[in-house]
């Protein structure tokens, strides 16, 4: 199938009847073969509708934050309506004190003027929050969509950005998705190099990651050159099977009937049996070295060969070369990740298979804060209720069928795309790359959601401060010459300090919007500095820039025809 | 010393009592509302009230106990000014008027404790000592209940019970208010406060003019005009009466103790809450703000702008000699700073300026400390609102001591921080609109302005001072100012609640180095600036017309 | 009295029950019991005299007043005996009259006076506080013999304020007319010219709003002036006994000479009555005028 229109991925991928890999979306290509489909969801709430959808905006639902923000922003807007209605008795009593003074376009016998009046109204209102609340919440989606997370509510980005505990599965996201030699521990006396030369020579046919690695290691340590299997004719692959627990090479002797060596690596416990069938026996360090690695948290391949002298006289010598040690290899940059995330208040718990001995080590080297050991589904729903319990808000990956109860249960739980349907539908977001690591990304871009909002709500009430300046002394100052005092810019007149007032208003609106769409900028850090930041660039910022601005507004306003 | 000095140091050792009283006063008031103990005499009278001290209620239920304790206390009240003619100890006075009783019984209940009667000349003992004197008591003590059950949203997890009002109730009255009322009265008779039954004793002056002096049960109420943030004076001098503030030191202690509860609180919050560096930072934001409040008056009042007090040379019009500008004007922040409202001195003569900071001091919303109990929640809930704008710049949903504070809590909030400009700037401009109630100004231009922005404002934040040249006893005065002192007063009350009921709903969640750090100076500066920037949004129109446009030239 | 709650009653029925109990529980105790206490414990000796209010005998035995409480010392017509030293002016009632204790709560800006207008019923007339304070300072210049002008006053001890009418509205353009608004026709007004305009008198009823308001500084002094700022301010409660040390001293020539002491004498009084700052912060020097002038009439008798 080609699945590009949804993960913008050309590269085709397999999908099956049965088992976790058999949903297909629609606006998919079938490439090969055909598929029968079972349409399940009703017209309009497809994948591909609810995408459309939530990049639009259309149906989009205030999340919880924003609903309380309105709310403020309301009881604002009412305080402020408040303010300017109350005015106007004042006005008419205080303009009737100054008999002497002519009325003028701003303030007569009957108050303040209506148009000026809007234009306080317009002014202090919070308008400019107002408008750009929903173009912070697209851009804070369409942040998402340009990773290719796909969000299905507004809610779920913003609880993102809540996040108090990350649960990350240890394979492909902490680690690389497997494990690699790391190192040839020969036993019973036999040489480095040809330990390695033999696990080398056991792995050429191995497609498995690991098998890649120890030719890879035997390579880049030893200088063993990987040969290909052409070199080797009188070769004969034995490979994986779950029986033998093992899989190795037989390389037969030219010349010599019956006669040659066979080297096989695997499970200590399947190669040992094997050695001893074939009447060897293992060196007494053998033991010793592969405990040492299991409990290291590594695994051990032990490797073993027979040599078989010819099939005329049969003698066999069977022996343990040494022992191959795997493990996982974090993957670069993941404790500083962690540091970070630490710093922003968020634990991580890694979620692994491994027996609790590995998944310590593991823990230990890429520094998350807690882990899982021996996971069961059910002890991944458990560990989640519990976080809850306690107040904290958790976010996961997943992308079995087996994770879809923790994905539901989880405030943020996201599906990978190449998971099961049952692993999408349970999750609340959908990363098309099939990233794990990308849940890290979302939890910044939720709280850069948040803190755009917080920003930009700041200052546009900061801002009204500025405004009150220009216009209560364009108003009044003619009645009472002191709160000219308050005219702290010195605008040119009455006149073109209220036109100054709200050009500004709505000019400020348009420059905000690259900042709401963009986002503020987002450093992880402590939320001390954070905060401290934020109140300087936009509660300070939001004082002192109308000021200027208006100040700058007016400069040119003044030379308008009709202005005095 | 010259008068700067005396009155820096004056307001400096107010701060030192005030500072050394904190920790040990916050914890006992913190003991008193967490004891699992009760006194004998408390219980006592929750066996001859018919409570059980040991239920806990729901919000709704707690709301529902305040409400029907203060609706019987108002009825109870106006019907016992308005029989006063009939009670015995009535010295020969009438009862009230229907208005003014309404308006009496109303402010008294609500701790606002305006006064549009003159007490010398319409109260006699009874009504004064029985009637409102208990409401001195007992809306202090609904006050601070309200405040312990918001503390209790915050403190507990998970519930939906905020503790018992009637025990809260009782306890403030029994452990808090009385003892220091017993013993603080002994100490005001000391100094010179009357207390006794004498009637109006008629003398011949030394130069042989007639003169009468009053008496009565002065002391045991001014202590507690003050302690509970009360404010309503027995005369109408109020704390500037030589029978109700005989000397300099009278004047210090009633400063103190009118600032002692409400500062006091926030450690009890502290403590409550399991991290007395909170309640530190609350009380930072309040002392920020009042020694803000107090330098600003004593600055305005010093200096003495405007016409005739640069004529006199002093702005001593209205001020007794023996206090001084300096020992009035303190006097007067912190009355307006915590929504006392007695006063000792003329707050109408004050230079402009110095008025300007004294409304400005109420329209903080009564929080910097503000009343007893209606001080803390009040500034809990500017914390609320910081809280939410801050934590939204931190990039989470915003928390305050591990609760959530989301759409319920804004909502109650916002309600709450609405409720009071609404009044304020209502009744103003409906005043100010009728020809009628503006006539009642004594003093014309903006000066008159501010008279009725004052009393509007004044009223709003249950404060209950006065630019008192306002003639504020007809019917429309009355009326409006009375249902003003009660919605300004019960629907607040009724936010403070929900908001607790809605937190303490909600698990605490644990804190983290993500989690906005409330406890720090930032913080403390954050909400500094939220209470400003709000009042001076909202009430800037008005101010500049009023105290700013007479006292700027 | 005490209803128990009878489980069947609705649930608001036996709240509003339970609360009417509380407040009469409440009533006894705070409202009633707490007052009797304190008042018993003010029987004692020592706080007893005070709790009577601070009570003061002239030399013959009878009560005089209180300590506490200033007390006129004027004759019936009001004017000042020289006699005795003066308090404070008083805003109480007909002047510290302690059953209408108040202050004058005129603002700061309180500077245009009002004329009773004859064609209209009822009296109108009110003075400002700037004119009444010009008339206090003066009025104690001239009894203690010094020079009592004060800023904003004019000679004749009313605001010199002026409104300035302009020809062009805004208060623009040359002056037409100029009236000195709180002397009354036919009083010739403080000033004769303002910017080459000839200064009107006021008359009663006259509308002068519309003009530009003036105050003129002239040339008396404000901090500093000999008559110091309590003496031409009314206190608070109206009541205040206290005047500073600089009034007290001010009128030690004048009690002196009306008594025929000697100004030594007199002034030797005076400072064993000032009362310093109460640990040498608290409050203001002071003199309390009650207790001064009963030792005055001691030592005239003794």
């Amino acid at each position: 199938m080609d699945e590009s229109a949804i993960t913008g991925e050309s590269a085709p991928v397999i999908r099956e009847s049965g088992g976790d890999r058999s949903a297909v979306t629609g606006g998919t290509l079938v490439l090969s073969d055909r598929i029968v489909v079972e349409i399940t969801q009703r017209p309009g709430e497809s994948f591909i509708d609810r995408m459309i959808g939530l990049v639009e905006g259309a149906n989009r639902q205030k999340t919880p934050n924003e609903v309380a923000l309105n709310i403020l922003l309301a009881s604002l807007t009412i305080v402020f309506l408040l303010a300017v209605v109350s005015l106007q008795p004042l006005a008419i009593f205080s303009r009737a004190q100054q008999p002497g003074i002519p009325d003028n376009a701003a303030l007569d016998a009957d108050g303040v003027t209506g148009i000026v009046l809007a234009a306080l109204v317009v002014c202090l209102i919070p308008t400019t929050i107002g408008a750009l609340l929903s173009a912070i919440g697209i851009a804070g989606m369409d942040r998402l969509v340009q990773r290719n997370v796909l969000a299905m509510s507004g809610r779920a980005v913003e609880a993102a950005g809540d996040v108090d505990t990350l649960l990350l599965d240890k394979t492909g996201t902490i680690t690389l998705g497997n494990r690699e030699a790391w190192a040839f521990i020969p036993v019973g006396g036999v040489d480095e190099r040809a330990l390695a030369d033999a696990a080398q020579l056991s792995s050429l046919a191995d497609e498995t990651p690991e098998g890649r690695s120890i030719v890879v290691f035997a390579k880049t340590t030893y200088g063993l050159r990987e040969r290909t299997a052409g070199e080797l004719p009188t070769a004969t692959f034995v490979p994986f099977t779950a029986q033998t627990r093992m899989s190795g090479v037989d390389l037969a002797t030219p010349g010599l009937r019956g006669g040659g060596r066979q080297i096989r690596k695997g499970s200590a416990s399947a190669v040992l049996a094997w050695v001893r069938e074939s009447g060897g026996s293992a060196p007494p360090d053998t033991d010793h070295v592969v405990d040492g690695i299991s409990a290291s948290g590594g695994t051990p391949l032990v490797v073993a060969e027979v040599l078989t002298a010819g099939a005329a006289d049969g003698g066999r010598t069977a022996r343990v070369l040494g022992v191959v040690q795997l493990r996982d290899i974090v993957k670069a940059g993941m404790r500083e990740r962690f540091d970070e995330m630490r710093s922003m208040g968020i634990r991580t718990i890694m979620i692994t298979g491994d027996n609790p001995l590995t998944a310590r080590t593991i823990a230990e080297e890429a520094g998350v804060d807690d882990f899982l050991a021996e996971a069961t589904p059910q002890d991944k729903l458990d560990l989640i209720r519990r976080e809850q319990a306690g107040g904290r808000l958790v976010a996961m990956t997943g992308d079995g069928t087996n994770d879809a109860p923790a994905l539901a249960q989880a405030d943020v739980g996201v599906a990978m795309n190449t998971g099961t349907s049952a692993a999408k539908e349970a999750g609340n977001m959908v990363d098309l790359d099939s990233n794990p690591t990308k849940l890290i990304e979302i939890v910044e871009i939720g709280k850069q959601l948040l803190i755009t909002r917080g920003a930009l709500t700041t200052f546009s009430i900061a801002n009204d401060v500025a405004k009150y300046f220009a216009i209560i002394p364009a108003l009044f100052a003619a009645v009472y010459p002191g709160l000219d005092t308050f005219n702290l810019m010195r605008l040119h007149s009455p006149q073109s300090a209220i036109l100054s007032a709200v050009v500004f208003n709505a000019l400020v609106i348009i420059a905000l919007i690259p900042l709401a769409l963009r986002g503020v900028r987002y450093t992880p850090g402590n939320a001390m500095a954070m905060l401290r930041r934020n109140l300087c660039v936009y509660g300070l910022g939001g004082l002192v820039v109308p000021f200027v601005g208006i100040k700058l507004i007016d400069l040119v306003v003044q030379f308008l025809p009709g202005i005095r | 010393m010259n008068t700067t000095t005396a009155g820096v140091v004056f307001a400096a050792s107010l701060a030192v009592a005030l500072g050394l009283t904190y920790r040990p006063f916050g914890d006992y008031l913190a003991r008193v509302y967490t004891s699992e103990r009760h006194l004998r005499a408390e219980k006592m009278t929750y066996r001859l009230v018919g409570v059980d001290p040991d239920t806990d209620q729901r919000w709704s239920i707690h709301l529902r106990a305040v409400l029907a304790f203060s609706c019987v206390s108002a009825l109870f009240l106006y019907v016992f000014l308005r029989l006063q003619g009939r009670l015995p100890f009535n010295l020969g006075f009438d009862g009230m008027a229907p208005g003014q009783a309404f308006n009496t019984a109303a402010s008294f209940v609500t701790n606002t404790n305006w006064q549009s009667y003159a007490g010398e000349s319409t109260l006699g003992y009874l009504a004064q000592m029985a009637g409102l004197a208990v409401q001195n008591f007992a809306s202090a003590a609904v006050g601070i209940s309200v405040a312990i059950a918001l503390v209790r949203g915050f403190s507990r997890s998970h519930t939906d019970r905020l503790g018992n009002f009637w025990v809260d109730l009782v306890r403030t009255v029994v452990r808090v208010l009385l003892p220091i009322s017993v013993i603080g009265a002994v100490v005001l008779v000391a100094g010179g406060v009357v207390q006794n039954f004498h009637g109006v004793r008629t003398v011949s002056t030394i130069v042989g003019g007639g003169q009468a002096i009053t008496g009565g049960p002065v002391a045991s109420q001014e202590i507690i005009k003050e302690l509970g943030t009360n404010g309503g004076g027995f005369y109408n001098a109020n704390s500037a009466h030589p029978f109700e503030n005989p000397t300099v030191w009278t004047n210090w202690l009633q400063i103190y103790l009118l600032l002692a509860i409400p500062f006091a609180l926030p450690r009890a919050f502290g403590k409550m809450v399991g991290d007395t560096r909170q309640g530190l930072a609350i009380v930072s934001v309040m002392a920020v703000l009042a020694i803000t409040g107090v330098f600003l008056v004593n600055g305005f009042q010093l200096a003495h702008h405007g016409t005739v007090p640069t004529a006199v040379g002093a702005a001593t019009e209205g001020v007794e000699t023996r206090f001084g500008v300096s020992g009035s004007a303190t006097f007067a922040a912190a009355t307006t700073l915590t929504s006392t409202g007695a006063v000792n001195s003329a707050h109408d003569s004050y230079t402009s300026l110095g008025g300007a900071v004294l409304l400005l001091n109420m329209m903080l919303g009564e929080i910097a400390p503000g009343g007893a109990g209606s001080g803390l929640y009040g500034m809990l809930v500017v914390a609320v609102l910081a809280v939410f704008v801050g934590g939204l710049m931190i990039g989470r949903t915003p928390e305050y001591l591990g609760k959530k504070i989301a759409a319920r809590e804004v909502k109650f909030a916002a309600l709450y921080i609405l409720t009071t400009p609404a009044l304020a700037l209502g009744v103003t401009a409906v005043a100010m609109a009728l020809p009628g109630e503006r006539a009642n100004m004594l003093n014309s231009g903006a000066h008159g302005l501010s008279e009725v922005l004052y009393a509007a404002t004044s009223v709003a934040n249950n404060n209950g001072s006065a630019f008192a040249g306002l003639t504020a006893n007809t019917a429309w005065w009355n009326t409006v100012l009375g249902i003003s002192m009660l919605l300004a007063r019960f629907l607040p009350v009724v936010f403070v609640l929900g908001l607790a009921g809605s937190l303490a709903r909600q698990r605490t969640a644990p804190v983290s180095s993500g989690t906005l750090p409330t406890h720090r100076p930032l913080f403390v500066g954050l909400v500094t600036g939220v209470a400003f920037v709000v009042v001076a949004l909202t009430y800037f129109p008005a101010i500049a017309l009023g105290p700013f446009a007479e006292g700027l030239h | 009295m005490i209803v128990m709650a009878s489980p069947r009653l609705p649930g608001p029925v036996r709240q509003l029950l339970a609360a009417l109990r509380m407040l009469l529980v409440l009533t006894v105790l705070v409202g009633v019991a707490y007052p009797l206490a304190v008042t018993a414990i003010a029987q004692l000796p020592g706080l007893r005299h005070r709790a009577d209010g601070s009570l003061v005998r002239a030399a013959d035995g009878t009560v005089v007043g209180s300590s506490r409480i200033g007390q006129p010392f004027t004759d019936a017509a009001g004017r000042p005996i020289p006699t005795y030293f003066q308090p404070r002016p008083s805003a109480a009632g007909a002047g510290y009259d302690p059953t209408a204790t108040s202050a004058s709560n005129l603002g700061p800006e309180d500077v245009v006076d009002m004329f009773d207008d004859p064609a209209t019923p009822g009296d109108e007339s009110r003075r400002s506080l700037l004119t009444t304070v010009c008339g206090r300072s003066r009025a104690v210049g001239q009894l203690e013999g010094v020079d009592g002008r004060r800023p904003y006053c004019t000679p004749g001890g009313v605001g010199a304020v002026l409104a300035v009418f302009h020809r062009d509205p805004g208060f623009a353009g040359p002056v037409v007319r100029v009236v000195s608004v709180n002397e009354r026709c036919p009083a010739q007004p403080f000033v004769a010219t303002y910017e080459g305009v000839r200064v009107e008198c006021a008359t009663p009823g006259g509308d002068y709003a519309a003009g530009q308001r003036v105050l003129v500084p002239g040339p008396g002094r404000g901090r500093d002036n000999p008559v110091p700022p309590d003496a031409v301010t009314a206190s608070g409660s109206g009541l205040d006994p206290d005047i500073s040390p600089a009034y007290a001293y001010l009128q030690v020539n004048r009690v002196a000479g009306a008594r025929g002491l000697t100004p030594a004498t007199v002034r030797r009084l005076v400072e064993d009555h000032v009362r310093g700052r109460a640990l040498g912060f608290l409050g203001e020097p002071r003199v309390n005028v009650v207790e001064l002038n009963l030792a005055l009439d001691r030592l005239g008798t003794g």
